[in-house]
């Protein structure tokens, strides 16, 4: 391996946690296109604000772990974790800052123009709004309201992570002014922080937020108090979380050994409204034990997910886009036999475009059919009432051998896991619970069928969630077939699962933990191996994320023995295009658009014998290290083509695609004489086109002229 | 199409299996699901003889979801075999008793030659093993508690060997001193090497094999990669050599890509590839052939064929008769007079077909008696009957049960003995098979009294069975005085068993 040495420096490969940062910016950057209707842009402008809370909760408390156990080892861009909390709080300055002028001087304007306003400071009410809002206050708000103040007996109380809080400075009615105490209030998180108020015109819809409803009142609060100032604050600890998965397994033995000196609990970020009083920040600043550097100053409201709701808004219609309908799949007939359809040939599923539909009627159906043996089906995140746990639990009833394995270890879903995982034990389905060190993150459905020829399984593979509404709202590709080998290979995933030995040969998935990495690396280096032979060869792969250090190091040794390759990666890309022989012949593309981008196609040349292959997993560490992942080829020849077909899209898209420069930023490409191409538009529209026009039953026969031909 | 589904549970002394099969005439066997558990029996069998309750525990757990998977596919049937893992062991009727009442499956304990006839049965079904075997090629079956080696030559079974070599039992006892020792390979190669040893010297020396085929679990990971012959799928010798050299237990990292094995911590595997080296470096054949057939094949075969769902292409029968004559040849017993012997006693089995009730099988059985009758003498004159009789009981015949080899010796012993009462053999057979032993010990008695002398001084032997008479017709050469003599006091015994008197008819021929 000494060709591959080079490729590991650490100048090649950017830092994840900078890079997802640059994700998120994107993201922003949709909020701030002036093509997309407002309301959309709000939600673009919310979802970077829960994206940045989710991030410092998981990745940024993970870093300050590792600072206090004095862990230096270098990431692989060569970073100590110091570096990186550095690098990542002022990039998070940047992103909040520019969070903020959009909100401020271009979505608020745009909504007054449209006769919306959200109020945030509640001195901005006329006496009519003021009236209502109190009213509001005493009879909702009031009630539930658990003012706290601090003094020599009442030390500080414990401030919830993520909660807001409205702090106020108070002095004794008829005490010494100078004596001045602290009152802390958390606002409360049951109300909904968006009161709609009446307006001053007619037509115009007037909100204000909980907190300037709170803060307006808060003399109420404290009877015997003057009330010097109040101001809200929010807060961000390190405690719920334990170290994220995605670090290595030494980091994992040095924190333990230092477990006492990991300080739980600690405030990694305090929020606070720009104007905040020098008094209130330092009083905030010494009892929670902030550091200068993570403390953020606001110019608006704290906690900008508050925008979603607006998204919401009745009679908005015009300011979001036409809610767009999954299609139905042109090969699968809804109502008819799923599995006949199946036998016919293998069938490729495009969600959102495509309805989600079929692998809901695939188990229900499965679950009513006496012929169905066993179904065998992963779980990862599930919708609250999800049809797919009701048919399981029918099909458990009926007497079929139902096994589902379900993952609890999926990141905020714990508890919604554990409550429909014990449903279905009542219902007599045998419920595995993920296993020891490992998260299944794989999607993999199988249906046990006997039939007059024998036993024959059917298989959903996907890379999605079995989760009917993400569904609709993540691109994902998913494959039904009742290929042997492939049904040979799912009943040994789900024999290993169960905790059986590993079978002794796969045919055709390919598994990580254990074979995955493997798997990929023979494939880029055999691209390398066809171009070096000065055979054509390229790799297209799409995928969520990257940042496998190993794999990216095979793709520039790929790329300096000239294989093209053409990346679709929407969030974190470690990799770095454009540098002089390692990454000259590597595009690298973003798309992010108004379905979440979370397909993953891998597709190689292989010297003409072009292998395409679909799965669960990202090239990133934890998807090839601690993860059951499975990777699935696509073989039958026509949806080969349409996966093709959908990469070749994806990559000319010139709408929603962001574009790697050499200098790690990523821009819009320049749409100047050229078609425009969007291709999460293209292909809604494709779908459309796909199925036949909905025939007017009641009409009983129609003469179509024929058209004349241009 | 009529689709039998089967279930066939083994359980090993490293691991239990369940494979569900799908039986029929046209795709003949198709495997279905294949589950494979850990429970490492043999930790207690081979230590203390007796297993431990945690273990049975374990394994009933096992076998209760075995259960509920054979009922998830609606199995027609099943079987379930266990071996070296629960044979011989102090509590074995209480783990059985257990198992049943816990998981409703009844396990019947294989002796081991049963067992390897089953692992065997898997092979005879292929057709590229008829044609290895038409030449010469040995079978090594690699198991946990123990191996066994069976020498084919000219498309028959000549000899098998049970040697208690096994991947588990060798790195048990090894795993006191694992740690201590350097290189762990060696010390391994050292215990195969002394029982290796013996058995070439006894067997192999001077005769070439040209096939060497082998089953076990690991072997199939082993030998991942290795390019096969297009032909039949073999390997040569060197090649396969090659690669098994490279398994050795402290390889690095980039070994342990290149040797591609799915769990490189297995303890076992260290083991098993020694183990197959040696074997294969001692028989030294041309070709290594790895079928990849296991014992669960097997037990599906076997099931198949005695339901006749399937036939199989090789004649099993033959095998037993070839190697009882290699047995006795070894034993320096097979003669003349043991062919005369044969044609005798056959003709006065199918003449009485009518009246003794006994089966096919037992045909074959008085055939296997007769080949083996004289071989104790090897060892003492005065004592040959017993002598023979342990000589069969500690031999093992391929393809015969081991109830089956009782019957055999048993009727060799009572054809120089007399017979001893029901009583006396109740603890080895039930009364069935004390009547077949009594029968066919009849039978050999009076055929071996026509031969006497042992000069084969008759041929063209008729027997016809006329009311109570047994009519056995012989063209003499000589006189048969001394024959005649001695008939009367075997006759009154054959007398005595079917209620047929035994004559003898002379036509004596003059050249």
């Amino acid at each position: 391996m000494e060709k591959g040495k080079d490729f590991y420096k650490s100048e090649y490969y950017e830092n994840r946690e900078l890079s997802w940062l640059k994700f998120n910016a994107r993201v922003l950057n949709e909020g701030r296109d002036k093509s997309i209707p407002l309301l959309e842009r709000l939600k673009f402008v919310s979802i970077t604000s829960s994206n940045l809370d989710e991030f410092f909760m998981v990745r940024v408390a993970s870093l300050k772990d590792m600072v206090h156990a004095g862990y230096k080892k270098k990431d692989i861009a060569g970073m100590t974790p110091a570096e990186q909390l550095a690098a990542i709080n002022k990039d998070t300055r940047e992103l909040a800052d520019l969070q903020y002028s959009t909100y401020n001087r271009s979505l608020l304007p745009l909504l007054k123009n449209k006769n919306i306003r959200i109020l945030d400071a509640h001195e901005d009410l006329s006496k009519e709004q003021g009236e209502y809002v109190d009213k509001y206050f005493e009879e909702n708000v009031y009630p539930v309201l658990t003012p706290m103040a601090v003094d020599a007996s009442r030390p500080f109380p414990l401030i919830r992570n993520k909660t807001l809080n409205i702090a106020a400075l108070l002095t004794k009615k008829d005490g010494n002014a100078k004596e001045q105490e602290f009152a802390t209030v958390q606002v409360p998180s049951v109300l909904s922080r968006l009161i709609q108020i009446p307006g001053k015109k007619e037509k115009e819809q007037v909100f204000i937020l909980l907190e300037q409803v709170i803060e307006r009142n808060i003399h109420q609060l404290f009877l015997n108090y003057d009330v010097i100032c109040a101001y809200p604050y929010r807060i961000m600890r390190n405690a719920d979380l334990t170290i994220d998965e995605d670090e290595a397994e030494d980091l994992l033995k040095e924190i333990q050994k230092q477990l006492k000196k990991r300080q739980w609990g600690e405030v990694i970020r305090l929020e606070v409204e720009e104007k905040i009083d020098k008094r209130l920040l330092d009083i905030l600043k010494e009892d929670l034990h902030v550091a200068s550097d993570d403390i953020f100053k606001i110019p608006g409201p704290l906690d900008l997910t508050f925008l979603m709701k607006m998204y919401g808004l009745e009679g908005c219609d015009d300011l979001r886009y036409k809610p767009f309908k999954p299609q139905q799949v042109p090969k699968i007939v809804p109502g008819e036999d799923i599995f006949a359809q199946i036998r016919k040939g293998d069938i490729l599923l495009h969600h959102p475009y495509q309805t989600f539909d079929p692998v809901v009627d695939f188990i229900r159906q499965a679950s009513l059919d006496p012929d169905v043996l066993a179904i065998k089906q992963t779980l990862y995140r599930v919708s609250g009432n999800s049809p797919i746990i009701a048919s399981l639990a029918q099909a458990a009833e009926n007497g079929k051998q139902v096994s589902v394995l379900v993952e609890l270890k999926a990141r905020f879903d714990e508890e919604n896991n554990i409550v429909w995982a014990k449903k279905l034990e009542k219902a007599g389905c045998h419920v595995i619970y993920g296993l020891v060190g490992l998260k299944t993150h794989s999607k993999i459905a199988l249906v046990v069928r006997r039939e007059e020829d024998g036993i024959r399984r059917y298989v959903h593979l996907g890379n999605g969630n079995y989760n009917d509404s993400t569904a609709k709202l993540y691109t994902d590709c998913g494959m039904f077939t009742c290929s042997e080998a492939i049904g040979e290979d799912a009943t040994a995933v789900f024999n290993m699962l169960s905790g059986y030995s590993e079978p002794l040969s796969w045919n055709k998935l390919v598994v990580a933990p254990l074979w995955l990495r493997n798997k990929f690396l023979k494939l880029i280096r055999r691209e390398a191996e066809y171009a070096r032979q000065g055979k054509k060869a390229f790799i297209k792969a799409k995928m969520n994320s990257l940042c496998d250090r190993d794999i990216i190091a095979a793709l520039y040794e790929a790329s300096a023995a000239g294989v093209k390759i053409d990346l679709v990666v929407r969030g974190i890309c470690c990799l770095k295009v454009g540098i002089e022989g390692v990454s000259e012949e590597i595009t690298v593309r973003s798309i992010v658009g108004n379905f979440l981008e979370h397909s993953r196609i891998f597709y190689f040349h292989n010297d003409g014998q072009e292998e395409i292959y679909m799965g669960s997993a990202d090239w990133m560490p934890r998807n090839l290290d601690r993860r059951v992942e499975i990777l699935f080829p696509v073989e039958n020849e026509a949806l080969m083509e349409q996966v093709k077909h959908i990469m070749k899209v994806q990559l000319e898209d010139n709408v929603k695609a962001h574009v790697l420069q050499k200098n790690g930023i990523y821009d819009k490409i320049d749409k100047r004489g050229k078609k425009l191409v969007n291709s999460q538009e293209y292909f809604c529209q494709e779908a459309k086109r796909a199925n036949p026009k909905e025939v007017n039953v009641y009409q009983e026969r129609v003469f179509i002229p024929a058209e004349t031909e241009e | 199409m009529a689709i039998t589904t089967f279930g066939a549970i083994y359980i090993g002394s490293y691991e239990v299996s369940l494979k569900i099969f799908e039986l029929s005439q046209r795709k003949q066997l198709r495997t279905v699901d294949h589950i494979r558990s850990r429970v490492e029996l043999g930790k207690d069998v081979f230590a203390s003889r007796s297993i431990g309750y945690e273990l049975v525990e374990e394994l009933c757990l096992i076998l209760k979801e075995f259960r509920k998977i054979m009922d998830g596919y609606r199995v027609d049937d099943y079987q379930a075999y266990a071996s070296v893992a629960l044979r011989h062991v102090s509590n074995e009727l209480f783990v059985l008793d257990q198992i049943w009442l816990r998981t409703k499956i009844r396990v019947q304990i294989l002796s081991n030659s049963e067992r390897r006839f089953i692992g065997y049965k898997a092979l005879a079904f292929r057709p590229e093993f008829e044609e290895m075997i038409k030449e010469s090629a040995a079978l090594v079956d690699v198991g946990g508690g123990s191996m066994q080696i069976t020498l084919f030559r000219k498309g028959k079974a000549v000899t098998t060997q049970h040697i208690e070599l096994g991947i588990m039992r060798i790195k048990e006892r090894l795993s006191e001193i694992e740690a201590m020792v350097a290189h762990y390979e060696k010390q391994i190669q050292e215990m195969v090497d002394k029982e290796l040893g013996s058995f070439k010297h006894l067997y192999l020396s001077g005769k070439d094999t040209k096939y060497i085929i082998l089953l076990g679990d690991y072997i199939g990971d082993i030998t991942k990669g290795v390019e096969r012959k297009k032909e039949d799928g073999t390997i040569e010798q060197e090649r396969f050599l090659k690669k098994l050299k490279k398994f050795r237990k402290k390889s690095g990292e980039e070994e342990l890509q290149e040797l591609d094995i799915s769990n490189e911590d297995d303890p076992l595997m260290i083991p098993s590839a020694v183990l197959y080296k040696r074997t294969v470096e001692e028989i030294n054949a041309e070709y290594v052939w790895i079928p990849g057939a296991d014992i669960s094949d097997g037990i599906a075969y076997d099931y198949a064929q005695d339901h006749k769902i399937l036939k199989p292409e090789h004649n099993f029968e033959e095998d037993i008769l070839s190697a009882a004559k290699a047995l006795a040849e070894r034993y320096q017993s097979f003669s003349k007079h043991t062919e005369a012997l044969l044609e005798t006693s056959l003709a006065i089995f199918d003449a009485m077909k009518n009246v003794h009730g006994l089966t096919k099988r037992s045909r074959l059985l008085l055939q296997a008696a007769v080949i083996l009758h004289d071989c104790g003498k090897y060892v003492s004159l005065v004592n040959q009957a017993d002598c023979s009789y342990q000589i069969i009981m500690a031999s093992e015949i391929i393809g015969m049960t081991h109830l089956e080899r009782e019957i055999v010796a048993c009727a060799v012993k009572y054809n120089a003995n007399p017979l001893v009462s029901y009583e006396e053999l109740a603890d080895k057979m039930n009364q069935d098979s004390y009547m077949a032993v009594a029968k066919l010990a009849a039978i050999l008695k009076i055929a071996n009294a026509l031969d006497r002398s042992h000069k084969q001084k008759f041929k063209n032997v008729k027997a016809t069975l006329k009311d109570r008479q047994l009519l056995i017709t012989v063209e003499a050469k000589e006189s048969l005085v001394l024959e005649r003599g001695l008939f009367s006091v075997y006759a009154d015994a054959f007398e005595r068993i079917f209620s047929v008197k035994p004559c003898i008819r002379e036509k004596r021929m003059f050249q």
